[in-house]
């Protein structure tokens, strides 16, 4: 009995003791869990969805810095840069597959062109690190003073931020323009009817027999109808339509497959996909980081060097390994975020302030915390937007970092940085 | 097997160890003790590849190895169970042993040589799931001793085990290191406890301000006369 009674209260000990170390994260995310659900009271639940769907792409962002910080000891300034790449390179090898599109349609194609854009994007990425990594980041190494790596690398990342959005700038064909999507990754081709669809001679001068139907089915059709349908249904080419939009009895344009298909305000296809890579990114490096011995030599390299280098660990394989994978991650957001951010020189600012304000506060290093804090940063910029005006949408988030760091220096998750003294 | 040669190293502009040699048998168990300050993990961190000697030669297996990096020369079975321990103190116990078979190739190996670290040192497999730095210093030290060990290697540099421990936690750490040396492992160890230490081991080196100054079987150098006035009180 006695016995029983004792080891009841070592369990309930050790939970309130768990709860007492992690009080800040458990205050915070029941904080962020009220607000969200404050967001979708009042902002509907189709803005809260946004702003979960856009902390996706901020964790993925984040996920990067906090491991190059806890793993290299680098405080990454040109992360942003990192997705800057990506939005260009998704953007250049998007365009010429969706023009090709435009000539050959192709339904398998149309759907899988912009995963191909991303998936460039972040092997441009990952080249891109390792480059950085081995030709700037080595050399600097195996020149610094123990105490002065963390400073140094700091600055090297600062002038490559400055060196990389320079030379788009000064580049010929690419200078300061903003490269768009227009219409976004996925759409479907849309007819709209108009008011002479109506009119008496609508069809003059055009084979009755193919139009008449194609018209009447048109003229009784609530909203608009997608090109796809269209031709399904009556076995006419996009040439044949052209010759009615010629006569203006109807109009091409275009929307959006997800939000036709299930009519949610803001749930666009893109956001959509976005969100489902980020979150299979975020889980393949879960299960690289865990399960895997490169994974688990990363995580080795993070927390001890020297132990790491006496376990034959090789960092000169680790180190742009990493720096790699970071880089990757960032440039697929970048790639995936296009139609949200545009790829122009400066894309990548507002990103890099982001993920570093997710890494301050969730604790520098922390992997898991960046996944968590991305939401947890997603969610307080849509309520800054929502409940107080739009203009404080980084004002009120920093003021709440700013409190955050005061009570828990650490961060909300905890640091895992070494030689954080340096 | 092992053999320093001449080894002049310190850190930047201070030179710890002066034309330090010696020598370490296949199977021995050789001890390297010294006051404090001597350059006694010095030594081992210049065999281990930590750092790189300014003079002389490290030669293993008759290769020489003073000039290659520190994850190669561990690769080439030498493990340095350092004085910090460096042990990974976010993993548990059994990440840390399996770490420390990174460099062995696959993964049923690494799990059978697991297991029989496991029979050496059943107090780990018991807190296996226990994150290394919660444990007590004991128990670290026997997983840092364990973990050294899985990687099958050659040649063992051990570091200060017996430092801050109580009497009968020396004991074990020192019936570990024999149970070692009974698997076939060659260990070279370093202590400040020269007394347990010259009770247990094969031959002595007693290093002062970075140079030799004795060396013989470890009975002989127990007799010695400035031996037992410096480091025995007797």
């Amino acid at each position: 009995m006695a016995k029983e009674k004792g080891s009841t209260a070592v369990v309930e000990e050790s939970l309130w003791i768990k709860i007492q170390d992690n009080l800040p994260a458990i205050v915070v995310i029941a904080i962020t869990i009220f607000i969200a659900i404050a967001i979708g009271v009042w902002g509907g639940w189709p803005q809260l969805l946004n702003s979960i769907l856009t902390g996706g792409m901020w964790a993925l962002l984040s996920v990067g810095l906090a491991l190059v910080f806890g793993v290299m000891n680098i405080p990454h300034f040109a992360h942003g840069e990192s997705f800057m790449v990506g939005a260009y390179v998704a953007y250049f090898v998007f365009t010429p597959l969706n023009n090709y599109l435009q000539q050959n349609p192709s339904r398998f194609l149309a759907a899988v062109a912009p995963l191909i854009a991303i998936l460039a994007a972040g092997l441009a990425g990952l080249i891109l690190g390792v480059i950085l990594e081995r030709a700037l980041f080595y050399p600097l190494r195996l020149r610094s003073k123990p105490g002065e790596w963390v400073m140094n690398a700091f600055l090297l990342t600062v002038g490559i931020s400055f060196v990389l959005i320079n030379t788009v700038k000064l580049t010929p064909f690419l200078g300061n323009d903003f490269y768009g999507l227009g219409g976004g990754y996925w759409k479907v081709e849309t007819l709209n009817v108009y008011p002479k669809a109506e009119a008496e001679d609508a069809l003059e001068g055009l084979d009755q027999e193919t139009y008449q139907p194609v018209l009447e089915y048109l003229t009784t059709q609530e909203g608009s109808i997608t090109l796809g349908q269209v031709q399904d249904k009556f076995g006419v080419s996009r040439a044949d339509l052209e010759k009615l939009a010629e006569r203006r009895i109807i109009g091409f344009g275009n929307d959006d497959p997800l939000k036709r298909w299930l009519g949610i305000q803001g749930l666009t296809t893109e956001r959509a996909a976005s969100f489902l890579i980020s979150i299979l990114c975020i889980v393949a490096l879960w299960f690289f980081l865990r399960r895997t011995r490169t994974g688990r030599a990363i995580r080795a390299v993070s927390q001890d060097e020297v132990g790491a280098k006496m376990m034959g660990i090789n960092l000169n394989f680790i180190f742009p390994l990493t720096f790699g994978l970071a880089t990757a991650m960032a440039s697929i957001a970048g790639g995936s975020l296009l139609f949200m951010f545009q790829a122009h020189p400066n894309v990548g600012l507002t990103p890099l302030y982001t993920a570093w304000f997710v890494v301050m506060m969730a604790g520098l290093g922390n992997v898991i915390g960046a996944v968590v804090g991305g939401f947890i940063v997603s969610i307080l910029q849509t309520a800054t937007q929502q409940f107080t005006y739009g203009a404080l949408i980084n004002v009120i988030p920093t003021i709440i970092m700013i409190i955050v760091l005061l009570v828990v220096p650490s961060g909300i998750f905890g640091s895992e940085v070494k030689g954080i003294q340096e | 097997m092992l053999e320093l040669k001449k080894i002049d190293a310190g850190y930047g502009f201070l030179q710890v160890l002066w034309e330090v040699s010696l020598k370490v048998e296949e199977g021995e168990f050789v001890a390297l003790v010294g006051p404090n300050g001597a350059g006694k993990s010095t030594t081992l961190r210049t065999v281990a590849g930590l750092i790189k000697p300014k003079a002389g030669e490290v030669i293993f297996d008759g290769d020489v190895i003073n000039d290659l990096p520190a994850h190669i020369i561990s690769r080439g079975g030498i493990s340095y169970v350092s004085e910090d321990l460096n042990l990974f103190r976010d993993m548990s116990v059994r990440e840390n042993l399996i770490l420390g078979a990174y460099a062995v190739p696959d993964k049923e190996t690494q799990l059978e040589i697991l297991e029989f670290i496991f029979s050496l040192f059943p107090r780990l497999e018991q807190r296996q799931n226990q994150l290394a730095g919660t444990m007590s210093g004991g128990e670290r030290k026997m997983c840092a001793i364990a973990r050294g060990m899985m990687s099958n290697p050659k040649l063992m540099l051990v570091d200060e085990p017996s430092l801050g421990l109580q009497p009968s936690l020396v004991n074990d750490v020192f019936s570990a290191l024999l149970r070692l040396r009974d698997q076939g492992v060659t260990i070279l160890l370093v202590e400040q406890n020269v007394n347990a230490t010259l009770e247990f081991t094969d031959r002595a080196y007693i290093l002062e301000q970075g140079r030799i100054v004795m060396e013989g079987p470890s009975k002989e150098v127990k007799q010695d006369k400035h031996v037992q006035n410096a480091y025995l009180g007797i």
